[in-house]
């Protein structure tokens, strides 16, 4: 009897980590489905040579640049000319402050001109004739992302969502009949979280006529994982986590509404900066310090982390419509407030987190850029910085000294590190069960040490697995670049996965002594509600950076 | 929009860079999980030390050293026996961290690298493991080495590197620990060490075997030189004293005699370099890894030393100092012309136990401490020191090769104690046995203090080996 019980045991422990990377597949295939082929939107003629040159995305830079999306071999062009974009409203050009100008029939192009088909659109001394995109009929090569899915079926978003919610209820299964279960809660928080989940599936599909949800089922999967860890620990913070979660998706919700119109930012970018730095400023003054950081406001019974919802704020203001690229190149304004926040941050003492934004800084001006020099003054400068902050924290320092020592230190700086390593060797590949783990009785085990948690409880592979998936969103978000409705969305989207990975490299690495230990959480998975909440906010850009995202759903005729 | 695509490529930096930290994740965890599931606060064991899941630990002829019986972790039923093998088997408070039942615990109580710490009970096939060590010649040299303050004594096969006996005194009972407090607390001082691996000892006239393979190696006349010692003897601007006056003596009688003042004499006149050269060619400063356990580095380097301690270090004065075990693998490398096995602890276990802790129950063939024509040298030395010296019957029989020594500790408070020493091996073919024993807290010599404990337990060990035959 107990022979089978134990198969059965063995069983459901192997077959977890398989499903979850069944899960994640999924979720990633269905991304590539259901894609437009490549072809172009619109066509612009040579009106003297008869040449097409196909106009492929909805942000398009015009100049003599080789780099440009429509290269001009003409000497009166110059090398940024003007911008040819697509708006709901239709196409619209700007000239981005050429030397010769640019006419649409004959007027020139002073502010965001409409352009509509058979217009002509004189740029240096070259008309062009603005066509449709039918008429062009030679193949076009797609990026690797693009290529050979289109006609593959799709599985249906609600199928990913049942497999999604299937684990979760597993999981709350194992936790209810953990070594020391003996009640239903777990099974409980899991129905309400799979509740919870098919209500946005709901919001989502019926109210918002979404076409995909796999983004969405993706970082469903994630929080459920977080919440349901939480079942044997502290029930309290399990449901503290699930309204947090819930709050995020509204979150979600809103910034991708907010981000709808790419040219409204525009306005809303200094309001939104003075609200970042006002809420830095806050934090402040009335932190508190916990851990050798005061990155915390106490309201009520409340505990905030302001920091998080700066990383939303920061994500506006970097990222920006190629038309205002292209007139206006200098990153000072960014830099600045790029330097206000990581300032604030390391006086703080949230030095995790300032490195988070800083990479965010590297990889938003080097894309809008491509300045080598800038990238690596700011890496010089940083490595000065760090080099600073060794010398007058000796908080940071002694974490410093500890990274690479585990064993000599552990009882002292390393007691975390050591305790995590040892719990991860003693989950083995497939855990020891949700609730049986012995680093969950460990302080911050649900935040900064959750990958040990992870591994132990529910074993390494999935531990791997899960992290290997966020860091794949980095992939994804790139993937897509070029499809996005404008610039605007391909680097805040690059830049949130961006994020989120290189936060998830720093908590994973830091708890097990490969990097020295920051004390930041996993995105989505880590208990803290302005972190979930945070991390809901980035994905909103990277759902906005999917051209179907604003699409709206058109009943399936098949 | 293209731009922007070609400079995310930034992107894959920051990809490959977590790839590559994954990867490395992934490496370390598969090669040390092992090691660090068997840390003393891990949780996963608990009750009686945590090891109330393991299994058997028995010596090599299958009688019982540690059990689990009805939630209780017992131990082998005769008290000497329990406390002479106290440091190699553990106990339940896993203080003494380089003990089998500490060291191993995770995987004495089913850890394997797929199942973690929760392998299904039915699942797990045994994890009882026997080891090399023999109970009844532990319990001799137990006996001998009990009325010592500190002291441990080191027999194994040097053929295949088995070790047979390895005890350590101070010792407790493990069925019955003591209560450590701060008002007995001195007279526990060191318990949880294992002195045999882990504590290093002056070594006195035994490393006069050191300075003999120097000697041999590099003055092409040695074995017809002779020298006169008269008691004592000024080196270096002071005097360097020796136990008697020995006259006329060539080297095989300075060797016998355990002359202090031949030897200083051939430590000043080889110098600092091939002093130093060959001490580490015969491993004094080396840790030899024993089943996984590490020995502690001895000491010896005399690098701008000033005459006169350079004389005292070729007889072992100074600040040399050596490790049991290490000796006996010393005494190893001799009897096998020159290359050492390396003693291992565990003879066999059920299931996969040993190969999941990456233990070997084969002995591995060291580097070689010495030529073979240095180490039959050696052997002609300490033949002789036995045969006209200690006499041949000490040892009933058996055809012994050996050093005495005695080292004196100047440290601290004990200044009149002394570190007495006896180490060799046995030739004859059917004891292939190295020994090393030491004892300290005694003003008499080496033979007759570490000599008795030694005699103990060569003589127990092979009766063991004949009987097993």
């Amino acid at each position: 009897m107990s022979l089978i019980m134990d198969i059965a045991v063995v069983a459901l422990r192997v077959l977890m980590p398989l499903y979850a990377i069944v899960i994640v597949y999924q979720c990633y295939a269905s991304m590539r489905r259901r894609r437009r082929p490549e072809r172009p939107l619109v066509l612009l003629q040579n009106a003297e040579t008869g040449e097409k040159i196909p106009v492929l995305f909805w942000e398009n830079a015009i100049g003599r640049a080789r780099g440009s999306d429509i290269s001009v071999d003409d000497q009166t062009v110059s090398r940024n000319h003007c911008v040819l974009l697509r708006r709901k409203e239709g196409w619209f050009i700007t000239d981005t402050g050429s030397k010769s100008g640019t006419y649409v029939n004959g007027e020139p192009v002073t502010e965001r001109t409409q352009v509509m088909i058979d217009d002509v659109i004189t740029i240096g001394s070259t008309d062009f004739i603005f066509r449709r995109g039918e008429e062009f009929h030679e193949e076009l090569r797609s990026s690797w992302f693009f290529s050979k899915v289109v006609n593959k079926p799709s599985v249906q978003p609600y199928k990913i969502m049942i497999l999604v919610s299937l684990f979760h209820v597993f999981m709350g299964v194992e936790a209810t009949f953990c070594d020391d279960g003996k009640d239903f809660d777990p099974l409980i928080l899991a129905g309400v979280m799979v509740a919870v989940e098919w209500v946005f599936f709901a919001v989502s599909y019926f109210a918002l006529k979404r076409v995909a949800f796999e983004i969405e089922s993706l970082c469903l999967f994630f929080t459920g994982i977080g919440v349901i860890l939480l079942a044997r620990q502290v029930l309290r913070s399990a449901y503290t986590q699930l309204i947090a979660a819930v709050i995020g998706m509204i979150v979600f919700c809103i910034v991708v509404k907010f981000i709808e119109n790419p040219d409204r930012i525009g306005k809303w970018r200094l309001i939104i900066m003075i609200a970042a730095v006002g809420l830095l400023a806050v934090n402040l003054v009335f932190g508190k310090v916990t851990n050798g950081s005061n990155n915390w406001i106490h309201i009520g019974s409340i505990t905030i982390q302001p920091s998080e919802f700066v990383k939303i704020a920061y994500i506006f203001v970097g990222a920006s419509t190629l038309d205002r690229l292209q007139t206006k190149q200098n990153l000072i304004e960014f830099i600045i407030f790029s330097a206000v926040c990581v300032g604030a941050l390391a006086l703080m003492g949230d030095f995790g987190t300032a490195l988070i934004f800083f990479a965010a800084f590297l990889l938003v001006s080097f894309t809008r850029s491509g300045d080598w020099k800038t990238l690596i003054l700011a890496l010089a400068g940083a490595g000065f910085a760090g080099f600073m902050v060794l010398n007058v924290k000796p908080y940071v320092r002694k974490r410093f000294e500890a990274w690479g020592h585990v064993w000599e230190q552990a009882q002292d700086m390393a007691y975390q590190q050591a305790r995590t390593l040892t719990y991860i060797a003693a989950g083995g590949l497939f855990g020891v069960g949700i609730g049986n783990g012995c680093l969950k009785y460990l302080a911050a085990s649900e935040s900064d040490l959750v990958f040990g948690l992870m591994a132990e409880e529910m074993g390494f592979i999935i531990a791997v697995t899960i992290a290997v998936a966020v860091a794949t969103l980095f992939i994804y978000a790139r993937s897509v670049a070029t499809r996005s409705r404008s610039t605007f969305y391909s680097i805040s989207s690059c830049c949130a996965a961006g994020m989120l990975v290189v936060q998830m490299s720093l908590n994973v690495f830091g708890a097990t002594d490969i990097l020295p230990l920051t004390g930041v959480t996993f995105p989505f998975i880590s208990a803290g509600g302005s972190s979930i909440i945070a991390c809901w906010g980035l994905l909103a850009f990277i759902k906005a950076a999917d051209e179907r995202t604003y699409s709206k759903r058109i009943k399936e005729r098949e | 929009m293209k731009r922007i695509l070609q400079r995310s490529w930034l992107i894959f930096i920051v990809v490959i860079a977590f790839l590559i930290g994954m990867g490395y994740l992934v490496a370390e965890t598969v090669f040390n999980a092992s090691d660090w599931v068997d840390k003393p606060y891990n949780g996963h064991a608990s009750g009686a030390g945590g090891l109330l899941d393991a299994g058997e630990i028995t010596d090599r002829n299958g009688t019982v050293l540690a059990k689990t019986v009805d939630k209780e972790r017992v131990y082998n039923e005769d008290e000497a026996v329990r406390r002479a093998l106290l440091h190699v088997v553990g106990d339940n408070s896993l203080n003494i961290s380089t003990a089998v039942q500490s060291q191993f615990r995770s995987h004495l109580t089913g850890y394997s690298f797929i199942w973690g710490m929760d392998m299904p009970k039915s699942f797990r096939d045994g994890r009882d493991v026997k080891l090399t060590v023999d109970a009844p010649t532990c319990k001799a040299a137990y006996n001998a080495l009990s009325g010592y303050d500190s002291g441990a004594c080191v027999v194994y096969n040097y053929n295949t590197g088995e070790i047979l006996c390895q005890v350590s005194v101070k010792s407790y009972d493990p069925q019955a620990p003591p209560e450590i407090t701060k008002e007995n607390e001195s007279e526990y001082e060191g318990v949880y060490l294992d002195n045999a691996l882990s504590s290093t000892y002056t070594p006195g006239s035994i490393f006069k075997i050191v300075t003999a393979a120097a000697a041999i190696e590099n003055i092409d006349d040695i074995w017809e030189r002779t020298w006169d010692c008269e008691g004592r003897e000024e080196i270096g601007g002071s005097d360097v004293t020796c136990v008697g006056v020995h006259g006329h003596v060539n080297l095989e009688e300075a060797f016998g005699d355990s002359c202090n003042i031949v030897f200083a004499e051939l430590a000043v006149e080889l110098g600092e370099d091939i002093m130093n050269k060959t001490a580490k060619r015969m491993g004094i400063n080396a840790s030899f890894s024993i089943s996984g356990v590490p020995t502690v580095k001895g000491h010896y380097n005399v690098k701008d030393a000033e005459t006169n301690y350079l004389a005292w270090s070729g007889v072992g004065q100074y600040d040399d100092k050596v490790n049991p075990m290490q000796m006996a693998i010393l005494c190893g490398a001799i009897a096998r012309e020159g290359k050492p096995m390396i003693p291992y602890l565990f003879k066999g276990a059920s299931g996969s136990i040993l190969t999941d802790m990456g233990i070997s129950t084969k002995g591995s063939e060291g580097d070689a401490l010495m030529s073979e024509s240095t180490a039959k040298s050696l052997e002609r030395l300490m033949r002789y020191a036995v045969v006209n010296d200690y006499g041949d019957d000490m040892f009933g029989g058996l055809t012994i090769c050996a050093k005495t020594g005695t080292g004196e500790t100047l440290t601290g408070s004990d200044t009149d104690k002394n570190d007495g020493w006896m180490i060799g091996y046995c030739t004859d073919d059917d004891v292939p046995l190295a020994f090393a024993a030491v004892v300290r807290g005694t003003d008499q010599y080496g033979y007759s203090t570490a000599g008795q404990v030694a005699k103990e337990a060569m003589l127990a060990a092979a009766e063991s080996l004949r009987n097993s035959n």
